[in-house]
């Protein structure tokens, strides 16, 4: 069972209580959830929010790639999974991401939860441009896709 | 033959709109259009360098949303995303 979605900043937020309902089942015995938030430093400078960039289309089918492969890869079969990833501006303290997992056990759930956002931080096609208290703003280096599909 | 470059991440750096179009007459590799964005940054931008190395490490993608090889061969109209290094999350 598989959630995804990618909201844009300006008309929604990210809505904890939401994937709560998602992942709810008393077929689950363990939930974890995921939260990433925009933080106050980084690399020596004062972040004051960041704006994030998606190919919504690839993003999605990421998502759903990565879920499939915990088939395979993790064998977890009976599994709750709820990912959403903001677009836009979020300032520091709010939510860019998150990932709400419900499976039996819970060494499946951390081991699910891990894999969801190490994936996704290494193929999803999401960019960062931080802010910073001088009003000056950065895109983020990232990790090339260029290796991995040609 | 028009192609429609549509911009991501770093990459919108390179216009004020989400997208660049190149006029191209004959069909050409994704490998050979790198080298034609990379023209169009070296006379836009006087060269700048790091604009070359987003290039230089960007995949791309199809229309039908597939990242494509340098292999690829673009022969007609089409959207091409331009898909620099990422790092969300």
């Amino acid at each position: 069972m598989l959630h995804t979605k990618i909201l844009d900043s300006a008309i929604a937020k990210i809505e904890i209580a939401k994937a709560e309902k998602f992942i709810s089942s008393s077929k689950f015995g363990a939930s974890i959830f995921f939260i990433g938030t925009v933080r106050d430093f980084n690399e020596d400078k004062k972040v004051t929010g960041i704006t994030y960039d998606s190919h919504d289309a690839l993003v999605i089918k990421s998502f759903e790639e990565i879920y499939n492969e915990a088939d395979d890869k993790l064998k977890i079969k009976d599994k709750a999974v709820f990912i959403e990833h903001i677009k836009g501006y979020v300032k520091l303290g709010e939510i860019s991401i998150i990932i709400a997992v419900g499976c039996k056990h819970r060494d499946q759930a951390y081991v699910l939860s891990r894999y969801i956002i190490e994936e996704i931080k290494k193929r999803t096609p999401i960019w960062k441009k931080e802010h910073y208290e001088n009003e000056t703003s950065e895109w983020l280096k990232g990790k090339s896709l260029v290796n991995e599909k040609n | 033959m028009k192609i429609k470059l549509e911009l991501y991440g770093a990459s919108r750096d390179f216009s004020n709109q989400d997208h660049i179009e190149f006029n191209i007459k004959n069909p050409i590799s994704i490998k050979e259009f790198k080298n034609l964005i990379l023209e169009f940054i070296e006379k836009k931008f006087k060269g700048n360098e790091n604009y070359k190395k987003i290039v230089k490490g960007s995949a791309f993608c199809s229309e039908d949303d597939t990242i494509i090889s340098d292999n690829y061969k673009i022969t007609k109209d089409q959207r091409i995303g331009i898909i620099p290094p990422i790092g969300g999350g």
